[in-house]
């Protein structure tokens, strides 16, 4: 410090304070908030030390590759979410609260026709009307998108065409929302309207006009988008088990009812490039979509998440309001907001598909699932949206968590015209999930055996694969079911409650991030990529383009830093809203975020830190081996005393380059088969989870009241146990609205009935009953931290539950969801006038005889429970495939050890036989391109 | 085919003055007679943390207190307020300091993707108001206009019970203005280093 | 969404609302009543039967009277829970839509609810799919969506859950207009189908509600069929109310609600079943008795055969203090 240039800030240092304190006018930077309020250290507070690192936490579940990085600081304590002060003062601003100076609004024509050709379009009364700015017709914008690009097919306004009440026809900016709604009622458009299709299987027929048309890909003439087949195991012998269960489902279409109604506002900058305020889950894929729509080059669009008012799947597609905003807002010279009307929510959609599944689940003599064929039709409404993933996971997410002796899935899903469905919560596994356990109930009441010990005697065990070919990796399935039995005191109530009161169970089995990203190869780029900059401040600004959707991922995403760098939280800024600041992130879809982005940042981070280690090596002179990060300080490992703050560490790492910043990636590890459709379901870790839910039964209405429910759910490792629980809670709030109340409902005309929050009936305060949320940590290998998902495979279990405790209580399965009280009414008169009962409240109770399965099955679980914790603790690795519990050698390919063993994604005439089953018609058609080879 | 009707939208009456306490500080704005208050509250006074969600009056994301009683905005017509006294989430803390029931919602979890939660703070700020200790049930009660998706209620609740018990107990939020950590830290600036290292 | 423009008008005494409404009446100007303002002002923000002008009687001092006997139109549903008229309105009234509702919404509001139905309670943009519906775009020449090919009566249901309960307990309805006041026993003040609703004429509105002394002496229940506790418009409801002396049952009567365009009181096999009174197979006689006379429409949310099926168990269960 004795160069002549150099000045030390403040002015000369001779002046020491007495008391220890600085003096004012001092410092050098920014101490404040650096240095930590005790600059001595404690030694490390060895109980958040895992054991593997010499502390004493516990692991039961073995060691972790994180566990060199846990500092103590953030993980697993329940975290208030970063932004949540924002939310509670009214500062976060909403898709509607972004408000630009001089902007317009804008508001959209919509299709008064299911289907129709458009005949003309005739604006020029709107325009001339005082206050319109823009208006704008299909005409304007002639390119597709959609969020798959398999599947392109949606236009930001309709081009020859409209698909649904409520598609897209024109658009118009005005000085008020009043002028605008006027300037609609002033766009005169002839429709010729066409024969429109509203039952899902219509769509399988041929038709005139379909709703879209694939050119060569096309299936024959008919409205089927995507169809899939997949035959695994012994798919021929399953039929001969001697436990059958067969039933027919149909599930009503759903609504994500997230309470902020889509919005957006669009802005062409000075400079020419667009800035588009979205509530987004998933801002990539509108920035790719815009480019492509607008033919504006990505580099020109800035797309700016706002605070998300509840997404759920709801806002993970690009728009076409999107792109009208911009449209209009480019049209006019000003910027442009369009909110919706609750209605407006509706006709976009992207809900959960209204489905029917044919379900059968056969069991073998010994107590095994000899097999599962499935056969799944879903309506996809007008567009394609996710459904061509949608249609595959309504298959291949039901093979595990069971061992099952074979797999026949058919699924299709048919354009109609309805607004189109897409992802929600659960994504394509719920509706079959809740159909397998409820069959896996009715299997084993044919068995006499407790349906707790048959599930805990048939799961598979943590690393092994699937029977198509998922690679599991950690599971808590057994623990799970384990809890939820002792807490929820099932062995005292099963089947011995009075009439009216039942208790049921049901397991859950979900992705955590969908192993393929959607636009490219995952070899060729990283799913999720953080950057963390840190400044001469000492805090740490972390650039993501994770979508925070009040899931909390800025808060996980936030913990995983400042646990590795043993930083308080409000060290930690969070950079996620701007395409601009922000790495591309695949967003809020699949249970990614945690799994991929936290990943991502843990990497980012332990870059960091080695940087800033080795510059406390430079000023100790101790190797980062023997460095401890501690609070806002690095010290010793044995001697606390001497060390030097983050601070001086960071200054003498920026000392050189005036920088201090690190990147981080995650990718996928290889996994899965080789065959057609191998990628879909596949993910890098799963979860599990199973529930309890005890309910009442009014046997004379036919409502039903859940009482409580006991939710365990393995998310791997709780980063934050306090979102964790709140979205078990949330799950099971919305799952519960799915089997007791909500729908979608469509009237004779085919016109949705319901697009409103009054009566679409999610539940209030008063239904949702206690829920006991129980997280499991089966300490994920790959997982941050050990982490896996914990926002949609809480949401599974909750509806089987459900069924199969109305069981309990009044022995009917029902088979059609929602269990409206009318519904359950209507199927306990049958189930009486089929008994020869007059009243309802003398209908006989089911009852629970044990078989001599069940103390084989009660063996079998204990000693799987064995084989289990060995393998989790690295015992035993012995490979271990799907099959092994049908005694086959997992080291051998399978198809080679039986003959009847079959792997196949292309159906045979003998597949698609049975006249009854509906989403094997599909398979009926010809392909255009195959039928001209044909030719 | 029946015959198309057409409801026309403009023109209007001129808009009048019309004025009200918004969160302690008095506001005229111009409005129309038939303006809803939830529309001049956003579009013209500014506190956008009153939220619209099915604008018909199901959500309870837009209700604000009027002289102290929770009220839908978005099916009160705003000259029926006129000079009246209006809270919204905006005016529930003091100064920086939370108000409890945000406090608690935010540290309990009564919050995720927050778009409902401005409509669930200033029904149970007026509930504690009067009831500071309210059970369960009383709780429910008072929150059953509200519609939440995300957290499935319980963990509203448990803020709530929370809320009242910093009330009884004269607690308010804290103010994050003040530094989290020591900004003038005792001790010494320069780094300690190892006995004996020559640096 | 944006209510199509009308001019607000506050009128603060009985009087002056009256003037009001004549003279909009001569300059042959429409316009509607608007109380706590939550059934009016939706449907105004959905295009539905909007009117150039609005009297609010909200400034109306005299209608906010709300003693044991006498509640005024202006009476919020949340004060009535809480207030002094007899259990019965308290218990129906709590079961009100939401608390956040009931704070702004009347008594005389609720009385007046226009009715309901799934192709009348939608937007303009939605009626418009529909080809319009006659309820509420009258001048289109639409036809009924419920039962088609009609275009005379209306089968909108009214669900409001007061009436049926001062039904029962004998209530007496005061309306004020130009051509001056006039009372009626409550049962009288509903009429014929679902556009009329009731006898109030142009320029007429409910000042308020009386109950008899007597009602005193009556127990009662209401029964109210909805999917949920929270929102949810009645899909059924049964208003019970009766007298038991040691003597046993001396008065006893039943209305019903949500079924169909008016609640209804069901005079007849009430009185029967006083004759001859055995708890409760008369009670289950009575629930049998109801259910074959109210025929209830497609258009609400549960479907017309179960909410009919649903009235015998309300009545009975509304029944149950007559016999525990």
């Amino acid at each position: 410090m004795s160069k002549g240039y150099r000045q030390a800030p403040g002015g000369s240092s001779d002046k020491k304070r007495k008391d220890g304190k600085r003096t004012a006018g001092k410092q050098d930077f920014g101490v404040p908030g650096s240095g930590g309020s005790n600059p001595y250290s404690e030694l490390q507070d060895i109980e958040r030390i895992p054991n593997s690192q010499g502390g004493q936490l516990e692991q039961p579940r073995g060691p972790h590759v994180h566990d060199p990085h846990i500092t103590g600081q953030t993980i697993g304590k329940a975290t208030p979410l970063v932004d949540s002060r924002w939310k509670v003062t009214g500062q976060a601003e909403y898709g509607d609260d972004i408000r630009l100076p001089n902007e317009l609004v804008g508001r959209i024509l919509r299709s008064p026709h299911h289907y129709a050709r458009i005949v003309s379009i005739d604006t020029s009364e709107a325009e001339a009307l005082p206050g319109v700015r823009a208006v704008s017709t299909g005409m304007d914008s002639v390119n597709r998108f959609g969020v798959l690009p398999v599947t392109k097919d949606e236009h930001a306004m309709a081009q020859d065409k409209v698909r649904h009440v409520g598609d897209l026809v024109a658009c118009v900016a005005a000085e008020s929302e009043e002028i605008a709604i006027e300037a609609l009622n002033h766009i005169h458009v002839d429709y010729e309207v066409m024969e429109s299709i509203h039952d899902m299987e219509d769509g399988l027929l041929d038709s005139e006009n379909p709703i879209h048309d694939r050119g060569k890909y096309h299936i024959g003439e008919s409205n089927v988008q995507k169809r899939v087949f997949q035959q695994f195991g012994h798919t021929d012998a399953m039929h001969d088990a001697p436990f059958q269960s067969k039933s027919d489902w149909t599930f009503a279409g759903l609504h994500h009812g997230f309470t902020e109604p889509h919005a957006v506002v669009a802005h062409w900058d000075p400079n020419g490039r667009l800035q588009l305020y979205t509530p987004q889950q998933v801002p990539h894929y509108v920035h790719r979509a815009l480019s492509s729509v607008l033919d504006v080059p990505m580099h020109q669009i800035n797309v700016i998440r706002t605070f998300v008012g509840g997404g759920f799947g709801g806002k993970s597609d690009p728009f076409p309001h999107e792109m009208c905003a911009a449209i209009l807002a480019k049209k006019s010279g000003r910027p442009v907001r369009i909110n919706f009307d609750r209605e407006e929510v509706y006709w976009i959609n992207r809900g959960r598909h209204p489905s029917r599944i044919q379900m059968e689940v056969y069991a073998d003599e010994k107590g095994r699932i000899a097999g599962i064929e499935t056969d799944a039709l879903i309506d996809g409404g007008a567009f394609a949206s996710f459904g061509h993933v949608t249609t595959y996971y309504n298959g291949v997410l039901h093979t595990s968590p069971y061992e099952i002796g074979g797999f026949h899935y058919t699924g299709a899903r048919v354009w109609t015209n309805k607004p189109a469905s897409g992802a929600m919560r659960g994504h394509g596994a719920v509706n079959s999930r809740c159909a397998v356990e409820v069959a896996i109930d009715d299997v084993c009441e044919q068995m006499g055996v407790d349906p707790m010990t048959f599930r805990l005697a048939n799961l598979l065990p943590p690393h092994c694969r699937t029977i198509t070919g998922f690679r599991i990796t950690s599971t808590g399935m057994r623990e799970c079911l384990d809890e939820v039995r002792k807490q929820s005191g099932w062995d005292d109530k099963f089947r011995k409650m009075p009439l009216g009161r039942g208790i049921g169970v049901g397991c859950g089995f979900f992705i955590s991030g969908s192993g393929l990203p959607i636009h490219w190869d995952p070899e060729n780029f990283p799913h999720a990529t953080v950057h963390l900059q840190c400044d001469m401040d000492g805090g740490v600004t972390v650039h993501t383009g994770a979508a925070d959707i009040g899931q909390g991922s800025d808060t996980a995403v936030a913990q995983s830093v400042s646990e590795v760098l043993a930083l308080p939280l409000d060290m930690i800024r969070i950079r996620s809203r701007e395409s601009d600041t922000a790495p591309v992130d695949l967003g809020s879809y699949s249970s990614r975020v945690t799994f991929m982005n936290c990943n991502a940042a843990i990497r980012a981070a332990i870059e960091l830190r080695e940087k800033v280690l080795n510059a406390a090596w430079e000023i100790i002179g101790y190797h980062p081996d023997s460095l401890v990060l501690g609070d806002r300080r690095i010290y010793y490992k044995r001697d606390p005393a001497i060390g030097v703050s983050w601070l001086q560490a960071v200054h003498k790492a920026q000392a050189d380059t005036g920088s201090l910043i690190a990147s981080g990636a995650y990718r996928t590890p290889p996994m899965g088969g080789v065959h057609k459709g191998a990628a879909a379901g596949l993910a890098p870790a799963y979860s599990f989870s199973a529930y309890v839910a005890e309910v009442e039964v009014d046997p004379e209405t036919g409502f039903v009241r859940v009482i409580k429910a006991w939710a365990a759910h393995d998310c791997g490792k709780a980063l934050n146990p306090l979102a964790v629980e709140g979205q078990i809670i949330g799950s099971c709030h919305m799952g519960m609205g799915q089997v007791l109340s909500e729908e979608m409902r469509y009237g004779r005309t085919g016109h949705l009935l319901n697009p409103d929050l009054l009566d679409y009936k999610i539940m209030s305060v008063h239904e949702m009953p206690e829920v006991v949320p129980i997280i499991v940590e089966s300490n994920d290998p790959e997982g941050p931290f050990g982490a896996k998902e914990a926002g949609e495979g809480p949401l599974l279990p909750i509806l089987p539950a459900v069924v199969n405790a109305i069981y309990d209580a009044v022995g009917v399965r029902v088979n059609e969801l929602p269990v409206s009280p009318d519904r359950l009414y209507s199927t306990i008169e049958k189930q009486c006038r089929k008994m020869g009962i007059k009243d309802p409240l003398d209908l006989p109770n089911p009852s629970f005889e044990p078989s001599a399965l069940q103390a084989d099955l009660e063996n079998r679980a204990k000693e799987h429970a064995h084989r289990d914790l060995q393998r989790d603790l690295l015992k035993d690795r012995s490979s271990y495939v799907n099959g092994v519990l049908f005694g086959f050698d997992p080291d051998r390919p399978l198809p080679e050890q039986s003959e009847g063993w079959r792997e196949s994604v292309t159906p045979t005439p003998e597949d698609l036989a049975d006249p009854k089953k509906r989403a094997a018609r599909a398979w009926s058609h010809v392909e255009r391109r195959k039928r001209r080879d044909d030719a | 085919m029946s015959a198309p009707i057409h409801i026309p939208m403009v023109p209007s009456d001129p808009m009048e003055a019309w004025t009200a306490r918004v969160n302690g500080a008095q506001f005229t704005e111009l409005a129309h007679s038939h303006s809803i208050l939830l529309d001049v509250l956003r579009d013209h006074v500014g506190t956008l943390g009153v939220k619209r969600g099915c604008d018909m009056g199901t959500c309870g994301c837009c209700a604000v207190l009027v002289d102290g009683e929770p009220v839908l905005s978005c099916l009160t017509l705003a000259f029926e307020v006129e000079g009246k006294e209006i809270t919204t989430v905006e005016g529930l803390a003091d100064g920086h300091h939370l108000h409890p029931i945000q406090q608690c919602f935010a540290d309990h979890g009564g919050s995720q993707c927050g778009f409902c939660t401005p409509g669930f703070l200033v029904v149970s700020a007026a509930l504690l108001d009067k009831e500071p200790d309210p059970s369960e049930a009383a709780i429910k009660e008072a929150i059953e206009g509200n519609l939440c998706r995300c957290t499935g209620y319980q963990q509203i609740v448990t803020s709530i019970q929370e809320a009242g018990e910093m009330l009884r107990n004269g607690l308010t939020g804290d103010d994050r203005t003040e530094a989290a950590s020591d900004p003038h830290p005792v001790g010494p600036d320069e780094p300690t280093l190892p006995p004996g290292d020559a640096r | 969404m944006k209510t199509p423009p009308f001019r607000l008008h506050r009128p603060t005494t009985i009087d002056e609302a009256v003037t009001l409404a004549a003279d909009l009446v001569k300059r042959k100007q429409g316009f509607d009543w608007v109380s706590g303002g939550t059934d009016l002002l939706a449907n105004y923000k959905w295009h539905i039967n909007t009117q150039p002008h609005v009297i609010s009687l909200a400034s109306i001092e005299e209608l906010t009277r709300h003693d044991a006997h006498h509640i005024g139109a202006m009476v919020r549903l949340h004060e009535l829970e809480h207030g002094p008229t007899h259990p019965l309105l308290r218990q129906a009234a709590g079961t009100i839509a939401s608390t956040l509702i009931r704070r702004s919404a009347t008594v005389g509001g609720n009385l007046c609810l226009d009715t309901r139905c799934f192709w009348y309670n939608q937007t303009e943009d939605w009626r418009r799919s529909i080809d319009w519906c006659h309820k509420c775009d009258c001048d289109t020449g639409a036809d009924c969506r419920v039962i088609p090919n009609q275009n005379t009566l209306c089968v909108a249901t009214y669900q409001g859950d007061l009436a049926p309960c001062l039904m029962v307990l004998d209530a007496t309805i005061h309306l004020a207009g130009p051509e001056g006041v006039r009372s009626m026993s409550i049962a009288d003040f509903y009429a014929l189908d679902g556009m009329t609703r009731n006898v109030l004429k142009t320029g007429e509105f409910v000042t308020h509600v009386s109950t008899p002394e007597e009602s005193n002496d009556l127990d009662g229940d209401y029964q109210k069929l909805s999917l949920r506790e929270s929102w949810d418009f009645p899909e059924a409801g049964v208003a019970a109310a009766w007298k038991r002396t040691e003597a046993g049952l001396s008065t006893l009567r039943i209305a019903t609600t949500a079924c169909e365009s008016i609640p209804r009181i069901h005079l007849e096999p009430a009185e029967a079943a006083l004759v001859d009174w055995n708890g409760e197979s008369t009670a289950i006689e009575i629930a049998e008795a109801i259910r074959r006379e109210v025929k209830p429409v497609n258009n609400t949310y549960f479907p017309p055969a179960y909410r009919r099926k649903m009235l015998r168990v309300l009545t009975k269960r509304a029944l149950k203090g007559t016999w525990m």
